[in-house]
């Protein structure tokens, strides 16, 4: 699905309307790539086959297969930096809530939702995902610095010996 | 009509409007989200057509953008309305909380919008009152039923004026209408369960006084002024209850 280096955000909710209305809408944006799953289980079994890259998960909260607070608990496990976002309906927000600080979620976008929130939160998910991966490079840098320094070290140390 | 049968009605309510507006968000979700990505798209072609486009294109887009404008109002005024009944049972405040009854009152008011509009004018003097302690789906059914009251007491066209103030350890909540007045006789017996002047299938008379056992379980008062010129109710809920 990836034919392009905009990032991949896979999308699950039970309702075919909804994934319409966002596909359609990043089809308009025309800055990225959606994969979405009507079941939970299907997204899950495709992720767990093939290595698809994915940057960020959206879950509907209630849905007839799995709820979305399980259903992105397990996709932690499989991806551990990827950002997981839950929609929720009025209904449910305060068990939501509570969810959200037992799994560690990142965010939650309430429906109705309007668009230019959902893109925001989507962006600044991306951008959180950035920062580690950026914050990760760093401090393989300096411990690679480091190595390269005891070596230095040891060096002066034998010629001194 | 006792209390219990009373609160279980409730009960049922809020589970029902729970069902609604879940079942009403996800439709509701889409088709707003998928207005704006009209909007949006109508944007987009503007943009591609460039500064002369042809003259009956530019009057289909100038069509399609004001029936996507004509969407949005309507579907925020059913996110509003769905909102505002969701409010109203607050079931997820089954128990005692403490809020702002303003959000309360503003909740009511939306969803009498309709009995309201253009016939009555509502106008609202909330003073700095701050939060208390009650059962805020309870209270929301005393002002439903002291606004329904002032709304058919008000034959043609009038006024409903809500103030809300804190007086002492108290928080009050006075609703003024402009319409028929209650006779001196009937003052002492408008609380009474199942006195009406409304007429078999018109009322029950219980709106009251169940307005008044609500009131009574918040430790507080519930007082009637009335005149010809129309009737004030006034709610005097305790801070600390
Ligand atoms: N704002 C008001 N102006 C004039 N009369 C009022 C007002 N509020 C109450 N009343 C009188 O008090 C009576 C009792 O009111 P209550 O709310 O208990 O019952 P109801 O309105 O008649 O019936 P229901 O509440 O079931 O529709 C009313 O029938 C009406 O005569
Ligand atoms: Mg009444």
């Amino acid at each position: 699905m990836t034919e392009n280096s905009n990032p991949t955000i896979l999308l699950v909710d039970d309702e075919e309307m909804v994934l319409n209305s966002m596909k359609s809408f990043f089809a308009i944006e025309n800055n990225y790539n959606l994969m979405t799953y009507t079941s939970p289980l299907k997204a899950l079994e495709d992720l767990n086959r093939n290595h698809a890259h994915v940057d960020l998960v959206i879950s509907d909260y209630l849905m007839p297969e799995m709820d979305g607070i399980t259903f992105l608990a397990k996709v932690k496990e499989k991806l551990p930096m990827v950002p997981r976002i839950l929609l929720t309906g009025y209904a449910d927000k305060e068990n939501a809530i509570k969810a959200i600080n037992n799994v560690g979620l990142y965010q939650y976008i309430e429906k109705p939702w309007d668009n230019e929130d959902l893109k925001l939160v989507i962006r600044n998910g991306l951008e959180k995902t950035t920062l580690l991966h950026q914050l990760e490079e760093k401090v393989r840098e300096v411990e690679r610095a480091q190595r390269e320094l005891s070596e230095v070290q040891k060096d002066i140390l034998r010629v001194f010996a | 009509m006792s209390q219990l049968i009373q609160s279980e009605k409730m009960a049922a309510l809020g589970l029902l409007v729970a069902g609604v507006a879940h079942e009403i968000n996800t439709p509701m979700g889409a088709i707003h989200s998928n207005n704006d990505i009209m909007t949006r798209a109508v944007a987009k072609i503007r943009k591609l057509l460039g500064p002369a486009p042809d003259k009956e294109i530019s009057r289909l887009l100038d069509i399609l953008g004001e029936i996507c404008r004509n969407n949005e109002i309507a579907t925020d005024r059913i996110m509003k309305t769905v909102r505002s009944l969701k409010n109203f049972a607050r079931l997820d405040e089954a128990e005692r909380k403490t809020v702002n009854i303003h959000e309360g009152i503003e909740s009511t008011l939306t969803l009498l919008q309709h009995q309201l509009r253009n016939r009555i004018r509502i106008v609202k003097q909330f003073g700095d009152i701050p939060e208390i302690e009650c059962l805020p789906n309870q209270l929301n059914q005393v002002f439903m039923n002291v606004l329904v009251n002032a709304a058919q007491a008000i034959q043609d066209r009038g006024e409903i004026r809500v103030k809300t103030w804190t007086a002492g350890d108290a928080v009050k909540i006075s609703i003024s209408d402009t319409g028929i007045g209650i006779p001196t006789e009937h003052l002492s017996k408008i609380f009474d369960p199942g006195f009406t002047t409304k007429g078999v299938g018109l009322g029950t008379g219980l709106g009251l006084s169940l307005c008044y056992k609500i009131v009574q379980d918040h430790h507080g008062t519930i007082e009637v002024e009335s005149s010809n010129q129309g009737t004030t109710f006034t709610i005097t809920l305790p801070l600390e209850a």
